[in-house]
Order: C-alpha cells, then structure tokens, then sequence
C-alpha cells in the first residue's frame, strides 16, 4: 500500500512537471502577489456594506446595512442556495429512488442513474450560461441551474444511501405483499430519512457557496457584483466581498455541522457544541481529563 | 422417515404450505436441505428446530418467496412457486425483524396492517387497518410505546414489534424466525398466547423455527428436527416428541 502511495505522488509529480514549462513562474507568482495584494488588495473597501445611494434605504440607521450591496447580493444568493435545493430535492428522491438497484431492474435503475449523472456532469456554473441563454439574466436563471445540478448531486448521494439500507426491511416488506410504491414511501424514506436530510443540508451548503460564482455569468447573487468591480479592477472591493463570502460560509458551515447532529444515529455521536467546533479535539479532550470526565 | 410421513391429511381445507422435492440453498452445487414432501394445515403449529447453519432461516425465506428453491414446488396458499406472497397473507417476523429503526411502533405495525386490511396502496387509509394495529400492539403490551421510536426500544420489545405487526395483517400464516428470543419468561409466555390464539381461532397456520428444542416442543404440534450436515440431510419428525399444544 504504501509503495502505491508513493507510485502515485511520483507520477502526479511527473505529470506535473510535463504541464508546467517554466517553474520560474511560481517564484515570480509570490513577488506578484505581494505587489498585488499590497497595491490593490489590501486594504478592503468596505463601502460594500453601506447602503446604496440608490435605491433610497428606508432601514433602521443601526441596520443600513441590509441596504448594502454585500448584504442584497449575499441574501439573493442565500434565497437562490434555498429554492434550488429544496425544489432539487423534491425532483431527485423519485429519481433515485427508481435509481437504487435494490429497489429496482436494472432497465429501471440504469436509465434514472444515466438521468442523474447527465444533470450533475456539467458544473453548476455552466448551467446557468446555458438558462442565462434561455430565461435572461437573473436569480432565475441561477435558480434553474443549481436545480439541475442539485437533482443530480443529490440525487446520487440519496440513492447510495438507500442502496446502503438494511436489507431486512425490505424482505419483511416483500413477504408481506406491499407495493413497490408503500415500500418506498413507507419503509425506505423512513429507515433512511436522517441520510436524506443530512445530504439535503450539506447541500444547502454546497449551493451557497457555488451560488457565490454564478452571478459572474449573470444569473443573480452576490457573484454579479464581484464580476462588476473585477471588470472596473477595483479589487479592493472583490476582496471585501470575498472576505464576507468567507465568513458567511463557516457560519453555514457550523449550522450544518449542528442541523445534521440532529439526524445521526443516537450513540454514533453527540451532538456538538459550539465551543467544540472551534477548538481543537486535542484540547478540549485535555480539558475533560481536567474535569474528570 | 419417507416424505409421505411429514403430509397431514387434509380436513376441509387443503393446506396452506405444501413443498414437493424441494431442495433449498444458494447455490446447486452446495444444497441445504431436501425435502420430499411437507404440508401444514390450517391452525398447525410447526416448529423447525436445528443447530445453526443448516438452513432453518433459508427454508422460511423460501416459502416466503425471498428465495428460490433450488428445484421442486414450493405452494403457499394455494399459489404454486409464487414469485412474492399475495398481499397480507404471509406474516413474516425474519430473525433480524426488518423494523424501520427511526419510525414509531405504530408506523411499524400498521405497514401490516395495511398489508392484511388495505386491499391496495392506493386505497384511502383504513379505520378497520387501524383497529387491527392497536389491538396487536395492545396484545403485545406496548400501547406505552406506541409513538415511541423503535431504535429506543429494547431488543426483546422490537421483537414484540415485529410480532405485532405479523399479527396485525390477520395473515393465513406466519413464519417466524427465533421470534421469542431476548424474552422473559413472562413475556414469552404473553407472546407466545396471543400468537397461538390468533392461530387457532382463525385457523391460520404458524411456522416457527426455533433453535431451543425443548421450547419448540412445548409450543408445536409437530417438531421437525434438520439434522446436522449440508449434504443430503432430510427432514425428519420425531414423533416421540410431539406435544399436543
């Protein structure tokens, strides 16, 4: 095993240096960065997050904020994030449950796994080229194509979980005569529902942060405005946006991690706290010791 | 012992299982168990009894349709070599039981009763289903853990689950695989009531397998015994160890 390990780090070192022509470049990078981030980058400008001259912000003077282009851009690409993966869950779970080869033939399996794999084989980005071509520019268009991605995404995370399921429900199921139908909805949504929701949250997530990049194609969130100050070369207004779009997405990060505790086996794992999400597991199991538990 | 031995005479109605030369396994080049010829009538209690591995649980998914038999007629009321039970008439409570761990135990046992009293799935939901799912569950003594789910529960009451809701489809038979296990002796005895009073008041049949010889006497009208050894072992009955129920 380690023999192969150590095969494959040689051969994508090898491959590498075939892509590369000049590793001059990659010392010269690191002089660039620094002149670029010291030039352009740094400091951020936040005037991101004060509101708009217009339209006129009629919010709260302690919430102007929500008038700003980074909070209007972020929500939109929340919302987007939201609706893709709630109406990409509601299209996928009969696709993948036709999918899952212990429920199904495989001319029955196969055909529905094709339909999955043909939605999420282009990324999510290119699909919204594709509905920006069709509907217009918009949250729409960015709707439509993390959908399609997520039926395909989703769709194969749920049928490996389903085919995952204990058999012996399935057989009791069987002996008793019921339908492929109430099999389906009345056993295998059931016995595997804390799979189902754990890969819809981490979906959530997912689009969030590939919604971050579909504006630059037009198709609505906080993207569109980072593509708009890319093309005035007012970077430090990108990184603005970049630094909250790193925030906001630990933060979901984090409320994930918690959602989905929720949906584990009881006894597989505790629910975690917020402290332990930040610290160390080295630390915080040295502090127990301390305690005495 | 011949095959013609292991067949009860027919009273009024024929049997509800009726093998012929069957043979039992996974593969034909290694067969479980052969048998010549074995019925069970209505209101029959038979017990299948044996050390672990020579194919008691394979025997029961063959009936049930779960596996094919190797050769010979499997017929399971009155259907012959059916692909998949019809629709409630087999109660199977499998030695894993098969229960849905996050659901409640009312969920559970109504997939049961729906199967015995919901003709179709695409029927609106049944009061009679219902009926019939409380009074199992009743019968088992968990109307205290009715909306409980069942992976909270003890290993001997998901048994109970999965008796409950074999009882609750009113099926014309039940197999059941090492149902009493992880049971008290109280509530074995519960159990193990209400099932043969659902068996002889309805004249259903039960098929039980059973891996404690003495308790598959005490509870059968006949006790079948697989010998030991995978290759050509035959079924035999000790009739010196029948016990009238």
């Amino acid at each position: 095993m380690g023999i192969v390990a150590l095969m494959t780090v040689l051969m994508s070192l090898l491959i590498m240096d075939g892509m590369v022509d000049d590793w001059g470049r990659l010392s010269g990078g690191l002089d660039n960065l620094v002149v670029f981030f010291h030039q352009s980058l740094w400091p951020p400008d936040w005037s991101v997050i004060e509101p708009q001259a217009y339209p006129v912000c009629t919010a709260h003077p302690a919430l102007d904020f929500t008038c700003s282009t980074a909070w209007i851009g972020m929500i939109e690409t929340l919302k987007i994030a939201f609706v893709s993966t709630v109406f990409g869950m509601i299209i996928s779970l009969p696709f993948s449950l036709l999918a899952a080869r212990n429920l199904n033939p495989r001319w029955i399996s196969y055909p529905s796994r094709f339909i999955l794999s043909a939605s999420r084989s282009l990324p999510s980005i290119i699909w919204a080229i594709f509905f920006v071509i069709l509907v217009g520019f918009g949250p729409l268009s960015g709707t439509l194509a993390m959908t399609v991605y997520t039926v395909g995404y989703l769709g194969k995370l749920q049928y490996e979980s389903i085919e995952g399921m204990s058999k012996t429900p399935l057989y009791a199921s069987d002996a008793m005569g019921l339908s492929k139908f109430e099999t389906a909805v009345n056993v295998v949504i059931p016995e595997c529902a804390n799979d189902l929701i754990s890969h819809a949250i981490f979906m959530f997530e997912y689009n969030f942060r590939h919604g971050t990049i579909i504006g630059i194609v037009g198709a609505g969130g906080i993207g569109y405005y980072i593509n708009l100050y890319l093309k005035f070369l007012q970077y430090d207004k990108v990184i603005a946006y970049l630094i909250i779009i790193f925030f906001v997405v630990i933060i979901l990060d984090m409320i994930s991690i918690y959602a989905r505790s929720f949906f584990n086996e009881e006894g597989d794992s505790s629910s975690p706290s917020w402290f332990g999400v930040f610290v160390p597991e080295i630390l915080t199991s040295g502090l127990r010791r301390l305690r005495g538990q | 012992m011949t095959g013609e031995d292991l067949a009860v005479k027919d009273g009024e109605h024929g049997p509800i299982i009726r093998l012929h030369n069957i043979v039992i396994g996974y593969e034909s080049e290694d067969p479980l168990v052969k048998i010549p010829n074995l019925e069970i009538s209505p209101g029959e209690i038979v017990a299948i009894a044996g050390p672990s591995g020579v194919g008691k649980t394979t025997l029961l998914r063959t009936i049930a349709g779960l596996v094919k038999p190797l050769s010979g007629t499997v017929e399971v009321c009155g259907k012959v070599n059916p692909s998949l039970p019809s629709r409630g008439e087999v109660g199977y409570v499998p030695q894993r039981l098969g229960l849905i761990r996050h659901a409640s135990v009312m969920h559970n046992v109504m997939l049961g009763a729906n199967a015995g009293h919901k003709p179709h799935w695409y029927f609106p939901p049944s009061s009679t289903a219902k009926e019939h799912a409380l009074e199992a569950i009743s019968s088992m003594g968990l109307m205290d853990k009715i909306e409980e789910p069942v992976r909270r529960l003890s290993g001997g009451q998901q048994r109970r689950v999965a008796t409950a809701r074999a009882l609750a489809q009113s099926p014309k038979l039940i197999m059941a695989d090492e149902f009493l296990s992880e049971l008290d002796e109280g509530t074995m005895q519960t159990v193990l009531a209400s099932v043969i009073d659902y068996v002889r008041s309805s004249s259903a049949a039960l098929l039980v397998v059973e891996h404690d010889i003495s308790r598959a006497k005490s509870m059968a009208d006949r006790l079948l015994v697989i010998d030991d050894g995978r290759v050509n072992p035959f079924i035999t009955e000790t009739t010196a160890m029948e016990v009238k129920v």
